[in-house]
């Protein structure tokens, strides 16, 4: 037998009382997961829809507007490229790609295009500096993916353009199709082409968008500014923003870092999703709220109780040398296997909840989120090790001669 | 030896100073069987807590050999009554939610005895006293005589070298009454100190010295059969 044992067999013994004792934090925190669970996913498929309908924060030039970003971009006007080193620098909160892009008209096979340059994320790897930028990146809420220029999975395609704004790979002498060009050019992948006296082979075409992207070629930036004698210039730079950042501060703190330029997001657009995702992160924490009050409190108050009725106990194993050392642990164990097994079926209790309701509440599916969970637990848990704190420390200062008083 | 000098504990209720015990010179030797008796109130329970290292005397020092008890931290206080000392109760104080096996186990559990000793040296105290068949009861499913015998397990399964009894056979019936007082002869018989706090008059006359605690006084009445300490 030891000191575990000890406490596992009173639990035992006791099993309505450790029901009522931790229902509290079983209950805070199953809505505290479910509402967290909902919240994050929906975040996340914010995000997912912004960045398939494009870029929710657009880097123009000073004098430009979001008409000549619309109309291609082809006012002439232009920004450094370094701009794009120095947002990554930065590393703001909330930027998960970053994509600068040059255009300029073109004629290919005799049909006027919009040619424009774009940055693979490939070489955003390739550049230490850029590397570098990474290890900055500041806090950042649940649903934000890291900002990364990592190759995934999803910018392998040429159709990443359109699902991801961005690609993993476009070697200087590889074009990429819009819809509309494609169908009217009739090139399609694998093709060789002459376009403004160079010689390119067509990776792949795009699927119909509906948007700008559907009329224009996408090249290397780099040999697009080789086209254009520009220079070390981008027309825009797109950012694919963090959904709630980029409806908040990530904005201003833009602006600031680049007074010469001119930010713009698609606001209304991000402030109607976001307020419903601020409306469940503000339930969230009221949720907390209760839980650290109500929960903790109760699991003190039981703990308390607990102490009380085994004055008699405590007062005989410490006659017979048990130090004030050793009954503090034996109710402070039991708070933390109260938090721990409150905290895991309120956790369990909180993932299926969301798995089911977020379908019909927020319009997401959800799946479990590992790291969550295991914050809840732990922090159920560790709530009521505290909770339990001063009761324990009164346990362990009672005196021993209680063992000698009648019952 | 234990060595109460100059000893003296007051309590204050309701503004009132109340001595409990005074005491200028107590010496129990090793080996020795004491009973302490005196009315209800006279300061029988706070000599045993003074004694057992779990009330502070208000003036004075209590020796265990050559060691001065409430010199030494709490935590030391524990740690002698874990290794030294042996406790009987009256209402046994057995721990309802564990078995006689586990009662009897968690002494050995606070002086951090392997769980397989434990088993081990728990069943044979159990056994010594008859209840090998009943190993794995709660106290509640045994009789009142049963549960002392638990109790008297407990209390020796670490080898004690001072036992402190208050009132051991103060609720039991005549045959279990006889069971503890046997077992205290036995525990005599091999060396160990016993101080038994009892209003039980036979029991005492078990003892081979006799303290007589009136308001807080402890006077002394020799018995023509005490062993030479």
């Amino acid at each position: 037998m030891n000191l575990r044992s000890l406490v596992w067999k009173e639990l035992r013994e006791r099993p309505w009382s450790v029901v009522s004792s931790s229902i509290a934090i079983l209950l805070g925190v199953a809505a505290l997961v479910a509402i967290r669970h909902v919240t994050v996913h929906s975040e996340q498929e914010i995000s997912r829809q912004l960045s398939s309908l494009g870029a929710n924060i657009l880097i123009l030039p000073k004098e430009a507007s979001l008409q000549n970003y619309y109309a291609a971009d082809r006012n002439g006007q232009t920004l450094p490229e370094e701009h794009v080193t120095e947002v990554l620098m930065a590393g703001l909160a909330g930027v998960e790609k970053v994509t600068p892009k040059l255009s300029m008209p073109a004629s290919l096979g005799g049909l006027e295009v919009t040619l424009t340059g774009i940055l693979p994320q490939s070489e955003f790897t390739a550049q230490q500096a850029w590397q570098t930028a990474a290890l900055f990146t500041p806090k950042k809420h649940d649903g934000c993916k890291k900002a990364s220029h990592e190759p995934s999975d999803a910018d392998k395609t040429p159709e990443s353009l359109n699902t991801t704004r961005a690609i993993d790979n476009l070697e200087k002498n590889q074009i990429v199709l819009g819809a509309d060009v494609a169908e009217r050019s009739a090139f399609s992948a694998g093709d060789t082409v002459e376009l403004l006296g160079g010689t390119f082979t067509v990776l792949g075409t795009l699927s119909r968008t509906g948007t700008v992207d559907d009329s224009r070629v996408f090249a290397h930036l780099h040999t697009v500014q080789e086209l254009a004698k520009s220079g070390e210039v981008v027309s825009a730079i797109e950012v694919i923003g963090c959904c709630e950042d980029a409806a908040g501060d990530l904005v201003p703190e833009l602006s600031k870092l680049l007074p010469n330029a001119r930010v713009v997001t698609v606001s209304q657009v991000v402030q109607t999703q976001v307020g419903v995702n601020r409306l469940m992160s503000g339930t969230s924490w009221f949720v907390l709220g209760i839980l650290v009050l109500v929960g903790g409190a109760s699991l003190a108050s039981a703990i308390a109780a607990n102490v009380r009725e085994r004055r008699r106990e405590i007062g005989t194993l410490m006659a017979i040398g048990a130090t004030p050392g050793f009954v503090q642990r034996l109710f402070l164990m039991k708070a933390l296997v109260l938090g721990l097994v409150a905290g895991t079926i309120g956790c369990l209790i909180g993932l299926l909840t969301a798995v089911l309701v977020g379908p019909q509440w927020a319009g997401v599916n959800v799946v479990p989120l590992p790291g969550l969970a295991l914050l809840a637990v732990s922090a159920a848990t560790l709530l009521a090790v505290l909770a339990a704190y001063w009761p324990a420390r009164q346990a362990a200062k009672l005196d021993p001669c209680l063992c000698f008083q009648e019952v | 030896m234990i060595r109460l000098e100059n000893v003296n504990r007051t309590y204050t209720r309701h503004g009132q100073t109340v001595t409990a015990l005074q005491c200028e010179d107590l010496r129990i030797s090793a080996g020795e069987y004491v009973a302490v008796v005196g009315p209800s109130g006279s300061g029988k329970s706070t000599l045993l807590s003074l004694i057992g290292g779990m009330l502070s005397p208000t003036s004075g020092r209590i020796w265990l050999d050559d060691t001065s008890v409430y010199e030494q931290s709490v935590v030391a206080r524990s740690a002698i009554r874990r290794e030294r000392m042996g406790f009987v109760f009256q209402t046994f104080n057995l721990i309802p939610y564990l078995t006689a096996l586990e009662n009897v186990q968690v002494p050995l559990t606070l002086n951090h005895v392997a769980p397989g000793d434990q088993v081990r040296m728990a069943t044979t105290m159990l056994q010594r006293f008859g209840l090998g068949d009943r190993l794995n009861h709660k106290p509640s499913e045994m009789s009142v005589g049963q549960q002392q015998r638990v109790a008297l397990a407990r209390t020796l399964v670490n080898d004690p070298q001072i036992i402190l009894a208050d009132e051991p056979t103060g609720n039991l019936d005549p045959t279990s009454r006889e069971v503890v007082l046997k077992a205290f002869d036995t525990c005599y018989d091999e060396g160990r100190t016993i101080i038994t706090v009892t209003h039980d008059l036979a029991a005492a006359a078990r003892a081979k010295r006799r303290l007589v605690l009136t308001d807080g006084r402890i006077s002394e009445e020799s018995l023509p059969h005490a062993k030479a300490a």
